[in-house]
């Protein structure tokens, strides 16, 4: 019997406002413990939650990158369940109308573009962090209250990749609108999986099981990869799926059994009436969409039919929120987009990953960076002394002109009648290579170029004589 | 015999003050004196210390504010910083609240002395005010301490009628104001929701809750209200709506003001002196060119207010209480796990009388009742006020009796399913379902015991319910009762 499996995410993503969801405590990462703290994160008695706009505004920024239906009325409810994480013994969320619903994104497969559908988008705020010990257990409440954004697909992924690629999208929709750091590691996007199989051709769907805090993107696909294939075998030995969450280990590559849900937990939602409804003007969405910084398919598709890169160069600029940002600084400087694509992404990328830092603590600022860009492209130097240039550039701290002087570098000649001299010199000396070029010997070209450049002590531009060169030799 | 200047009005105490003929401090050391004497165990904490530090700064009298040195008490239910503050419950004992409710700051501010915190039903539920976790808090005008002074807000109303302060601060929830201000002979006000910010009032039911205040006259509720109604920013649900000049409004004429009676809610009271009061009262306002009609109402809604309210407070309060949980304040016993620790928290801290409403209120809210209870609840909230704002389309005010009795004795046993107690018992409750102002002064006395009336007007109508209820008061002879000591 064949198997389809049915996936559906649900991705919890940290906003990187300045105060909380609630209140007005700021929004921080790796302070002190309990110190970033405002009575209502601690539920002392009495304190109201105040709705944070910016939280707001970036919801509508995530919902609109999806595609969304955008709910006009802002209605909160409370989720109520006991735990020691949970100050209030309620989290303040949204159940029956989400600021976000009925989206999409769209994904690619082998070259080939697939919708995935997106049930909902709903704001609310987080719970305060755990440190368990063996008899004690630590409570760390700086992050409670740190606005989230729940974004729920709907469970039309296929399999690892796919889920994969739909984590990768909705990560670069949240970094570059500006409205979290989107990292994994850090838990300020954190997804959580629900695969289920069926027997293909059937409708209903079979029991899920959720793969809770999958921590980077690549063990999502090996995650879900791994569950499909345990499900599979369970199911064709004849036994049944148990409804259960497991985790994700990476060392072992494969998913293992936290806790067996028995019947579900009920949340008793009900409004939140300490919060009245918000009523959003036209004005407001509008502006809150349109605060939003460019997105990656959109610069993406500006790399490539407006600077006319290639699919490749434009893709490797945009996989990284910041080296498009430097990217897009250094097109205000240098008009050789495809040249400046492959120094970001070839010369640039390499001294970055050797010295393990970003590109946010690359030395050479862009206009900089756009000096030795020009230089190449006029080629004033080759692309030899252009790499010991930008080495000296980031050692020594100068610009490309100094650097090259420091070298002692000499521009190329690019002056057509000097050029043309000695190229009349060098055919004059070597009447036999004229013969052998004639003949369709390769190597004769080569030898000329070479006894010019030997002739100039390496001085002229390499392109114009081998244009002149092959100009002169048509003419004999 | 030494003069009892906090058995005064604000008003009057104010004139006393301006002249230098007492200072905060005298007042502030006999509202103590007086708040040690009292017997009708209504103190939660004594602020002696910070009342009399305070007091001891204030020393020019600002002509221009009421409240100046006014001694004053608080519901302790009320977040007071570095003042122990435990809503009548053991699940909050020692806990000292980091900041100070906005009601108390803006009252700090206008340098009215807090005197102490008092007695309430646990955690503001109930009406008995014999629910606190420091047992009954008694009725000043039954020396012999055989009847209720009624709650939630008991020890506020038992110290105010006493004449300990001049005005106190409770709050309101389905009638913890209003109710015991019939049973005590006081002016007891909720305004509109929304009216003062909410925030620093431990939370009952967030929909229905109020603050709210006791005073013996109508004209020093309007000082307190001017001074601590409006926006507030801690509390979103604050009204942005300017605060009237409510104090200006009160003395105006009613002429032509109509008011409304409801007869279905008249003709379930027994007590036939109250019913006498209650139309004397109503001649008394026509004799001011009032027009007083009665009007008919649904019994079937009238039948259903308290098991609605109950429903809607009930749910809403387990998830408000829900941060009781030992972890963060309060008494915390250790256990091997988390849920231990707040099962051990939560069933040493809550009486049994408000374990029975988180049972029912999350019982009314589960996934598989929540249709058949609290959303029906919902809609039926919903049909009441459509029902009361459809009266008020017509009428500027509702009247009715407060109470359909005197303050109960202890021993007395009422049938919880009798329309008395269903609906003459329990319709104050319309004031919070509705949200709208709502204020019960007293119109006579029984058996040395007094009873009030209660005017419910339209939604911040705050000046207009305090002036037709000042008409009342003047024809009354009950301005400014206090229940004399012994």
């Amino acid at each position: 019997m064949e198997f389809e499996p049915v996936i559906g995410l649900e991705i919890h993503v940290e906003l990187k406002t300045n105060s909380k969801m609630f209140s007005n405590a700021p929004v921080c990462y790796g302070k002190e413990p309990n110190t970033q703290i405002a009575p209502l994160d601690m539920a002392f008695p009495g304190t109201m939650p105040t709705v944070n706009k910016n939280a707001v505004i970036f919801a509508i920024r995530v919902c609109n990158a999806l595609h969304m239906n955008i709910d006009k009325e802002i209605h909160f409810d409370r989720k109520n369940y006991f735990y020691s994480d949970l100050p209030k013994g309620y989290q303040i969320t949204q159940n029956l109308r989400p600021i976000g619903s009925n989206g999409y994104l769209e994904i690619e497969i082998d070259g080939k573009t697939k919708k995935i559908g997106i049930e909902r988008l709903h704001m609310e705020e987080d719970t305060c962090k755990q440190i368990h010990f063996n008899d004690f257990t630590l409570l760390n409440y700086n992050r409670a209250g740190t606005p989230l954004i729940e974004i729920v697909s709907r469970p039309e992924l296929r399999n690892g990749e796919e889920a994969m690629k739909y984590v990768e999208m909705i990560r670069s929709i949240v970094v570059y609108s500006d409205v979290s750091d989107g990292k994994m590691e850090e838990g300020s996007l954190r997804c959580d999986v629900n695969i289920s199989l069926k027997p293909v051709g059937q409708k209903e769907f079979g029991t899920k099981v959720e793969i809770k805090n999958i921590n980077s993107i690549s063990y999502i696909q090996k995650a879900v990869d791994f569950e499909i294939e345990r499900q599979t075998k369970l199911l064709l030995a004849g036994e049944k799926i148990v409804q259960e969450t497991r985790r994700y280990d990476s060392n072992k590559n494969e998913t293992i059994l936290m806790r067996v849900k028995t019947d579900a937990v009920d949340y008793k939602y009900f409004p939140e009436d300490n919060i009245t409804p918000i009523v959003l003007s036209d004005e407001f969405v509008e502006a809150a969409i349109n605060s939003c910084p460019e997105l990656a398919e959109s610069k993406k598709y500006r790399y490539i039919n407006q600077f006319g890169l290639n699919n490749y160069d434009a893709s490797l600029l945009i996989s990284d929120k910041d080296v498009s940002t430097y990217f897009d600084e250094l097109t205000k400087f240098t008009k050789h987009y495809k040249l400046a694509a492959n120094w970001l992404n070839v010369d640039v990328a390499s001294y970055c990953n050797k010295n393990f830092i970003t590109i946010n603590a690359f030395p050479v600022c862009p206009k900089s960076l756009s000096e030795l860009i020009e230089l190449v492209a006029k080629n004033d130097i080759n692309s030899n002394q252009a790499r010991e240039v930008f080495a000296s550039m980031i050692k020594d701290n100068i610009s490309a002109i100094e650097a090259k002087e420091k070298l002692g570098i000499s521009s190329q000649i690019s002056d057509s009648d000097f050029v043309m001299n000695i190229i009349n010199e060098v055919l004059k000396e070597n009447p036999q290579a004229i013969v052998d070029f004639k003949e369709g010997k390769g190597r004769a070209l080569g030898f000329l170029i070479g006894q010019v450049m030997k002739k100039s002590q390496g001085k002229v531009n390499p392109k114009l004589t081998n244009d002149l060169l092959l100009e002169e030799l048509k003419k004999r | 015999m030494i003069k009892n200047y906090c058995e005064l009005s604000i008003e009057q105490l104010h004139d006393l003050l301006v002249k230098k003929e007492v200072t905060p401090l005298m007042l502030a050391q006999q509202a103590i004196a007086l708040a040690k004497l009292d017997k009708s165990n209504a103190i939660e904490y004594l602020m002696e210390k910070e009342a009399l530090e305070f007091a001891k700064t204030l020393s020019e009298p600002e002509v221009d504010n009421m409240l100046w040195g006014i001694p004053f008490i608080i519901k302790d239910n009320f977040s007071t910083k570095n003042v122990p503050t435990c809503a009548s419950s053991n699940v909050l004992s020692g806990y000292v609240p980091v900041y100070d409710a906005t009601v108390i700051r803006k009252l700090k501010e206008k340098k009215a002395v807090a005197i102490c915190k008092t007695t309430l039903d646990e955690l503001a539920m109930g009406g008995t005010g014999i629910t606190g976790h420091l047992g009954v808090t008694f009725n000043p005008h039954d020396k012999t301490h055989s009847r209720l002074v009624g709650g939630s807000s008991c020890g506020s109303a038992a110290l105010t009628a006493a004449g300990v302060v001049p005005f106190a601060l409770g709050s309101d929830t389905g009638d913890s104001v209003r109710k015991p201000a019939s049973y005590a002979g006081l002016v007891g006000f909720k305004p509109t929701w929304s009216r003062i910010s909410r925030f620093g009032l431990f939370p009952f039911a967030p929909s229905l809750d109020t603050v709210g205040f006791f005073t013996r006259n109508v004209a020093d509720l309007s000082y307190l209200l001017e001074a601590t109604a409006g926006r507030d920013d801690n509390d979103s649900t604050s009204s942005s709506r300017l605060v009237d000049n409510y104090h200006d409004q009160i003395n105006k004429p009613v002429k032509g003001f109509k008011v409304a009676v409801i007869n279905q809610i008249l003709q379930v009271i027994k007590d036939q002196d109250i019913k006498n009061s209650f139309t004397k009262t109503i001649e008394d306002l026509r004799q001011k060119g009032v027009v007083v009609d009665y009007v008919d109402m649904d019994m079937s809604i009238l039948s259903s207010l308290y098991p609605t309210y109950f429903v809607i407070s009930c749910a809403e309060a387990t998830s408000n209480n829900a941060n009781l949980d030992g972890i963060k304040f309060g008494p915390y016993y250790d256990a091997k796990s988390y849920e231990e620790v707040m099962m051990n928290a939560r069933t040493k801290g809550f009486s049994k009388f408000i374990k029975r409403r988180f049972v029912f209120g999350s019982f009314a809210l589960m996934s598989e009742n929540q249709n058949d209870l609290f959303i029906r609840a919902q809609k039926n909230r919903r049909r009441i006020v459509e029902a009361v704002n459809k009266i008020l389309e017509n009428y500027d005010f509702i009247y009715l009796p407060a109470a359909p009795s005197i303050a109960p004795k202890f021993t007395d046993k009422s049938d919880a399913l009798s329309d008395e107690y269903l609906i003459a018992d329990n319709h104050l409750c319309i004031g919070n379902f509705t949200g709208l102002p709502s204020l019960t002064l007293p119109i006579g006395k029984k058996d040395g015991m007094p009873f009030g009336a209660n005017i419910t007007g339209r939604a911040f109508e705050e000046g207009k319910v305090m002036q037709i209820c000042s008409a009342i008061e003047e024809t009354t002879g009950l301005k400014g009762l206090y229940a004399k000591g012994e």
